[in-house]
């Protein structure tokens, strides 16, 4: 389904989006602390930049998804690289056929492609999202120097850097809008986070008088970090993990993993917390996380 | 008479019936010969070694050696260039006292940003006299990395650094960042990055760095005794397997050890002077020596002669 990506002129009122389809439904893990913002959805097609309706459809969102957990689902053929973590925990949903998410389910319970597990138990932890780095394209050049006087909360400093930047406080996130209308937005805890926040931005912008609309919202990165709860030998995985690990006490006091499977960067420290980055969907940070978990769990610290 | 020579760059030849003889030159004939069966293998060898007839006569200041330097073949390319030197007599000069034949064109123009390299590398390791076979390596590295061209955009300082710093740790000798740092121009985040480029262009890894890589280094210069050094040595060793000091790096660790141990002789140095031979902060040393500090009793040597008593070291 395409996204209507442009936005009417402001007085214009909400319209209603046709042939809104029943959304895919999606499980989450029960130890997320609240239900907004964790769909990875399609983006309904949306002709106004409203976000009472983005609100809305998120709370509708919520409903359905508690609505759904009652649900015992068969096995979703949805393209998730997610582990048996959630086989447990949540149920399972189905996914409408030929229904391309915005953003890949990775929360679907699948049989685990990586053989690296050896015992089927997981790990029981799940990591936490900590920042969301999106683009999108505003589609029209901008104006910084109005856009920096008349905006609140904006700071432009050209001989510095060439952009302005802007933050809200709700969802606390800070974007640098550049004059050729691309805008970068980060801080957000979570997918729809990031989403909501760079349409207030562009909202803002448009209120300024420049026609913006909201091309091509892409997440760049996410990172999210977690804590095994024991100590590590870092030395004893650099031994064995030579190829993929970076350990140099004078340079950086924790280890860099670079996995290969998903391509996600890992920070290991001694206290057993770990920060992962690098990835593009939820689900290749819970993925590298399973996939590091026994390997660490072989180098606890014993004393 | 007879010597045993070897050209590791130039074409070898071996006895067909004994390939692994090292064969033996005979100077009389110019023959190579295999010691096992006695075949001559090679016959008319020119002898690049110095002049045969070199008399010793009061004049001869001037050395009559036609053959000039030793080959560098394993780093210069093996180029054959001629250079002319500055002229002596009186016709090498034109009229206005400009010496003719201008020499020194581009000798290897290809290799000049490498040869360049190469004078740096031995400039810095002569700062902190390292020795040839440190230098030897370095320079192998640089070689390696210069013609995979894949760190092409960096800095040639910096590549020679970082080629430095991998040298001294691959040879079990390692340098801190710092110390590199001491002696080239190049700041310590950029060696750092070239140097985990350069690990991963030659898919080499280097050994862990440990406390006892440092002791005897930071001790010497600080003029500590051997006993010192060794109970430092020892303490930082107790106190990474104890994991009291999880987390730290191996220098502070080092350092904190080494202030126990002197603070615990005759020969008490200051954290300052410690941190400064270290390369650490004071404040480092002293976050080290507090996780170090409660279990002193277990980490000194049985047989150390404390001058101070462990229950009388200094607690910051």
């Amino acid at each position: 389904m395409e996204q209507n990506n442009s936005l009417p002129p402001f007085p214009q009122g909400l319209a209603s989006p046709p042939g809104a389809m029943t959304p895919a439904l999606h499980i989450f893990s029960p130890m997320m602390p609240y239900g907004t913002g964790l769909t990875p959805q399609p983006v309904q097609n949306t002709n106004s930049l409203s976000l009472l309706e983005e609100q809305q459809r998120q709370q509708q969102q919520q409903q359905q998804q508690q609505a759904a957990s009652q649900q015992q689902g068969g096995m979703v053929g949805g393209s998730g690289q997610t582990p048996q973590l959630y086989h447990s925990q949540v149920s399972t949903t189905t996914a409408l056929p030929g229904n391309t998410p915005l953003y890949t389910t990775p929360l679907t319970p699948m049989t685990p492609i990586t053989p690296a597990t050896p015992a089927s138990e997981s790990s029981g932890i799940v990591p936490q999202l900590q920042n969301i780095v999106s683009t999108v394209n505003l589609g029209c050049k901008l104006d910084l120097k109005t856009i920096a006087l008349r905006a609140r909360n904006a700071e432009y400093n050209p001989k510095r850097f060439a952009a302005v930047i802007m933050r809200i406080r709700e969802p606390r996130t800070t974007a640098l809008i550049f004059s050729s209308g691309k805008m970068v937005c980060t801080g957000a805890k979570s997918e729809e986070q990031s989403r909501l926040a760079a349409r207030k931005y562009a909202r803002v912008v448009q209120k300024l008088g420049f026609p913006a609309k909201f091309l091509d919202f892409k997440i760049q990165n996410m990172v999210g970090s977690c804590d095994v709860k024991f100590p590590i030998r870092l030395e004893g995985l650099v031994l064995t993990h030579q190829q993929f690990s970076s350990y140099e006490p004078e340079l950086f006091p924790g280890l860099i993993y670079r996995m290969i499977k998903p391509r996600i960067v890992l920070l290991i420290f001694v206290s057993g917390k770990v920060v992962l980055t690098g990835a593009k969907v939820r689900g290749e940070i819970y993925e590298a996380f399973e996939n590091i978990y026994p390997i660490l769990k072989g180098f606890r610290k014993t004393t | 008479m007879a010597s045993t020579s070897r050209g590791d760059s130039l074409p070898k030849v071996q006895c067909p019936n004994h390939p692994d003889a090292i064969l033996v030159e005979d100077y009389r004939a110019g023959d190579m010969i295999c010691p096992e069966c006695g075949l001559v293998v090679g016959d008319r060898v020119i002898d690049v070694g110095s002049e045969w007839r070199t008399f010793t006569n009061e004049k001869a200041t001037k050395d009559p050696s036609r053959v000039g330097d030793a080959q560098n073949p394993l780093l210069n390319g093996g180029d054959l260039t001629t250079m002319i030197s500055k002229g002596t007599g009186a016709a090498s000069f034109d009229e206005f006292g400009n010496s003719k034949y201008q020499n020194r064109r581009t000798m290897s123009s290809s290799d000049r940003a490498m040869l360049n390299a190469f004078k740096e590398i031995t400039t810095m390791a002569d700062r902190i006299n390292l020795p040839r076979n440190i230098i030897d390596r370095t320079n192998n590295l640089f070689k390696q990395v210069y013609e995979q061209k894949s760190l092409k955009g960096r800095s040639n300082d910096a590549i020679a650094s970082a080629s430095l710093y991998i040298a001294c740790r691959q040879e079990g000798v390692p340098r801190t960042f710092k110390e590199i740092c001491a002696v080239s121009r190049i700041s310590k985040k950029e060696i750092g990055r070239c140097f985990k480029l350069i690990l991963k262009a030659l898919e080499t890894s280097v050994d862990l760095i440990t406390t006892g890589d440092f002791m005897s280094r930071f001790c010497s210069n600080l003029g500590l005794p051997k006993q010192v050094q060794m109970a430092a040595t020892y303490i930082a060793r107790k106190a990474v397997e104890l994991d009291l000091v999880p987390g730290r790096s191996p220098i502070s660790v080092a350092a904190a050890a080494i202030y126990m141990a002197s603070q615990a002789s005759a020969e008490k140095k200051t954290q300052k002077e410690i941190g400064d031979i270290a390369g650490v902060a004071d404040v480092t040393i002293r976050q080290s020596y507090r996780l170090i500090y409660p279990r002193a009793a277990d980490l000194f040597p049985p047989d150390f002669k404390f001058d101070t008593p462990v229950d009388k070291l200094p607690q910051l």
